[in-house]
């Protein structure tokens, strides 16, 4: 089973310093229906103003990507860690028992797009940690790279869950398959472009929840940019 | 100095409960290797929301001073350690460990 939401149904807040279009409830945007998917519990898609950002506030026992989609971050923490991150590369920062940091756009001149993604960790009261790792973008070329993973490699941030986040380019006419392993769910979300999946159509901003599905088939309609995510 | 106690949703921060606003009391005390509060709420959708939310919350206490910055306190509460009386109407949340912050000692 494939469920699209699609993005005109999305919620879309806009502070003037930050447009955000979250895909479950977050903050003053609640919705009973829409609090997560299996351990996922937030897909923000936020355009920061130059300069702007979240000031230094908490968060505690869960696993916390950022994707930069554009533009450039500046993540700051109380465990030591100061990195500005751009396209190409991704942060973790499992929050364990308590961290404290801030998110900022590190330049004050271009927006920044990036994709705030948050799951419930595999076990809480863990230490907490950040990691900063690098892609190389060309890889994402007519392939599903994975980015994020709980084994993590080389060019690919590790996570305390047991789920793998892929990126996609995908040209236009171009196919990919995905197998899907017993028991297991998947999200998808649509960066950019228009992407058949199976018999479903996605477009820019939608999102699916998969179940029960042994493959997935991709076919991009258009030049198309989305994430994938593999979830227990 | 005012001092404020907050409660709010992890996600995203919604307010569940903030004493300088709703005018709630509450109490702090050490208890073990951590922290107890006891705040008087009454049985509403302020308490649901809290206990509905008990595995996700922030705790805070902000010390505001006239002439030093505000010193934030983030409490830990690990397993969802929140209880109601509602006989006596006293939300009682216990925090496992804690981290008091300065804003402004992070660059922007």
């Amino acid at each position: 089973m494939i469920d699209v939401f699609p993005a005109a149904e999305r919620h879309s807040a806009d502070l003037g310093w930050l447009r955000s279009q979250p895909s479950f409830s977050f903050g003053g945007y609640h919705d009973p229906n829409r609090t997560g998917f299996s351990v996922m519990r937030v897909c923000n898609d936020d355009y920061l103003a130059p300069g702007r950002g979240f000031g230094a506030h908490p968060h505690s026992d869960m696993e916390i990507v950022s994707i930069v989609l554009d533009g450039f971050i500046r993540h700051e923490d109380n465990l030591g860690n100061s990195v500005v991150s751009s396209f190409g590369e991704v942060q973790r920062m499992s929050a364990g028992t308590g961290v404290i940091h801030t998110e900022f756009n590190a330049s004050e001149e271009t927006e920044l797009r990036l994709l705030q993604l948050w799951f419930m960790p595999r076990e809480r009261g863990l230490a907490p940690s950040y990691e900063a790792s690098s892609f190389d973008p060309n890889k994402l070329h007519n392939a599903l790279l994975p980015v994020v993973s709980a084994q993590g490699a080389e060019q690919m941030a590790s996570i305390g869950q047991d789920m793998t986040i892929y990126l996609s380019k995908l040209e236009q006419g171009k196919q990919l398959a995905y197998t899907v392993e017993p028991g297991r769910k998947q999200f998808i979300y649509m960066i950019e472009g228009v992407l058949q999946v199976n018999d479903k159509q996605l477009e820019t901003g939608d999102t699916a929840q998969v179940e029960t599905l042994n493959e997935l088939a991709f076919q991009a309609d258009s030049p198309s940019f989305f994430m994938l995510i593999d979830l227990p | 100095m005012k001092q404020t106690f907050q409660v709010k949703h992890a996600i995203g921060g919604r307010m569940f409960i903030d004493s300088d606003k709703h005018g709630v009391p509450y109490t702090q005390e050490a208890q073990g290797q951590g922290w107890r509060f006891t705040v008087h709420v009454p049985n509403g959708p302020m308490l649901e929301e809290v206990l509905a939310h008990k595995h996700e919350l922030n705790v805070f206490i902000f010390q505001e001073y006239e002439d030093q910055p505000t010193l934030k306190t983030w409490y830990y509460i690990k397993d969802g350690q929140v209880e109601y009386d509602a006989d006596k109407g006293i939300l009682t949340i216990f925090a496992e460990s804690r981290i008091e912050y300065y804003p402004h000692e992070y660059s922007v």
